[in-house]
């Protein structure tokens, strides 16, 4: 975890004290079900589903295809009414347009009117957001320099590519400084430039007290820039929770690589738990599960003049923590 | 309200652009014209034939607007997800159909002024005499268009933008038919019948309220207060399909 990230927790604890909401995002027993086909058959997309997303914190929001992930956020800014459950936005219920204030919003598919130039839309935007007509000129142009889009001000959208589109997107959601970000798939369709880019403006916008909640698939993602994950599958929640905590579960042990061709030393790690993997010539590696404490086993070795050449954390993979979650494996 | 004004401003730019808009535009100049030769051909007087010819191609071309313009609107914001960049800011749904709808009107009531223009101008140039009832025939011509855009607004909050355009289209002829269910309902020896067709008659907007064409081309009296009467009635019938169209787009989901 990054320094930033640090002051902004302490600056959680401050809101705590001062009795201010500490979530922005409240979820409780969120369910959604669709009507499909001729017949009108009920199709449940999200089903009682309950979480909270911290203020100023940057939330992922994991799960595959179908999880339910954008009819979650659709409900969150309004898109979509709840069949069953609550949500609120800064402790506004969503059912209310005032539950908007501060909130920006960025979809997966650029969607801006094609009649419009890049400066245009921002204008339009700016203005359903309330903002003075003396300020949106400067708002405007310090978005598009965030999004390096400044030389695109006179550019009709349409024909933009959708990597600049995307980031016209991101653009119009940095409108007026917004409290809560909520992006569904942000990154969909960036080129490597683009993602780095959004990703640091992610990590500015947290550093400023702004609360990020964004979808992804890429799991490299959470990793970097993420403090809290929520993960959903089949329309549940898998896993809600912060990504240290749950790298911490992925913990599968310690690999201790020693030089010692004594066999006893062997048996004694043994009988502490521990398992001898890859041995070769005098030299092999113990694996220290995470139920034993690594620290004695090191000081163990200590104790009969063996020192570690190496020693490794072994963990499951992002992927396999996030995915296993999804199909329930952690739970 | 200043939400509403973006919006309209917004729709009124989109909808000015619209290519569609120049071809009916076209289409309506030409049909004015060419009622000058109707005018001759015809065993009528050529002012009645104008008069008459230039007032229907105008009730035509409103409906034209509305149903190509207007009815997609709604239509394709959900479709190509624009709706989605206006309805996650504060802006309330009430505040969206109505933008659209002033939007709208503003671009169609423009349209419809440049084609009363070309229309007077015609017949102007031509010395065919005009009364002040030609004037309050084109006013009721533009209430009934809102009538109709409203209809239009009202139809794609909740279906698809084929079937909207057909609804619209089925809105206008049964508002101008709604007369004769009027006197099927008086004609009906079923009660059951006649309940329906009576419910039909006061549900349905009788568009021939807008439509004075048979007394402005034959110079008939025209009562007094009719225009008034017929202009509230269109207003209110418009807000009413309005107030109707918002209360199934906030159930909508997106």
């Amino acid at each position: 975890m990054n320094k930033p990230v640090q002051i902004i927790y302490n600056r959680v604890a401050l809101l705590n004290v001062t009795g201010i909401a500490m979530y922005s995002i409240e979820i409780e027993h969120l369910s959604k079900t669709y009507r499909k086909g001729f017949w009108g058959i009920k199709v449940a997309a999200v089903v009682d589903i309950s979480f909270s997303v911290k203020k100023n914190a940057v939330t992922g929001f994991v799960g595959p295809n179908g999880a339910g992930k954008t009819t979650t956020i659709k409900t969150i800014t309004g898109l979509v009414k709840p069949s069953k459950g609550n949500v609120k936005v800064n402790g506004v219920d969503v059912s209310s347009h005032t539950a908007r204030r501060g909130v920006a919003y960025l979809s997966e598919q650029p969607c801006f009117y094609g009649h419009l130039t890049v400066a245009e839309s921002l204008e339009f935007a700016a203005k359903l957001l309330g903002m003075k007509a003396g300020v949106i000129k400067n708002e405007i142009h310090r978005v598009l320099d965030i999004v390096e889009l400044s030389h695109k001000a006179k550019s009709k959208v349409k024909e933009m590519s959708k990597g600049m589109q995307q980031r016209l997107n991101m653009a119009q959601a940095l409108l007026g400084n917004p409290g809560l970000m909520i992006l569904d798939e942000p990154m969909s369709g960036m080129d490597p430039p683009g993602r780095r880019l959004f990703r640091n403006i992610f990590k500015e916008m947290a550093a400023k007290g702004t609360t990020v909640f964004f979808s992804t698939h890429v799991l490299e993602d959470i990793e970097s820039v993420c403090d809290e994950v929520v993960v959903l599958s089949k329309g549940r929640l898998a896993y809600s929770g912060s990504v240290s905590d749950l790298l911490a579960k992925g913990h599968i042990g310690t690999e201790i690589e020693i030089v010692s061709s004594e066999n006893s030393i062997k048996d004694i790690l043994v009988q502490h738990g521990c398992s001898i993997e890859s041995e070769t010539g005098s030299s092999c590696t113990v694996v220290v599960p995470s139920a034993v404490n690594a620290a004695e086993i090191l000081k163990l070795l200590g104790e009969k003049n063996i020192y570690p050449s190496q020693v490794v954390n072994r963990s499951s993979s992002m992927e396999d923590l996030l995915y296993g979650k999804s199909r329930g494996e952690h739970e | 309200m200043k939400a509403v004004y973006t919006i309209a401003c917004n729709t009124f730019k989109e909808t000015i652009r619209n290519k569609i808009l120049y071809n009916i535009l076209l289409v309506a100049g030409v049909a004015l014209i060419l009622s000058v030769s109707f005018g001759d051909l015809s065993v009528f007087s050529r002012a009645q034939v104008m008069t008459d010819f230039g007032l229907a191609t105008m009730s035509l071309t409103g409906l034209l607007l509305a149903v190509f313009i207007g009815v997609g609107m709604l239509g394709v914001e959900i479709s190509t997800k624009t709706i989605y960049g206006v309805i996650t800011k504060p802006v309330t749904r009430e505040a969206f159909i109505l933008g659209k709808f002033f939007g709208l009107l503003a671009t169609l009531l423009l349209n419809f002024v440049l084609i009363a223009l070309v229309f007077f101008i015609t017949i102007h140039t031509l010395g065919v005499p005009q009364n002040a009832s030609v004037f309050n025939a084109v006013l009721l011509l533009m209430v009934e268009m809102v009538v109709i855009v409203a209809a239009a607004i009202l139809f794609s909050s909740f279906t698809t933008p084929t079937l909207a355009a057909v609804f619209t289209i089925g809105f206008y002829i049964a508002g101008h038919l709604n007369d004769l269910v009027n006197i099927g309902a008086q004609q009906q020896q079923s009660i059951i019948w006649s309940t329906v067709l009576k419910v039909l008659f006061y549900i349905v907007p009788n568009l021939e309220n807008f439509n004075i064409r048979t007394a402005v081309v034959y110079n008939l009296p025209i009562p007094a207060g009719f225009i008034a009467g017929a202009v509230l009635y269109g207003i209110l019938y418009a807000a009413i399909l309005l107030v109707l169209s918002i209360v199934l787009f906030s159930r909508k989901d997106l």
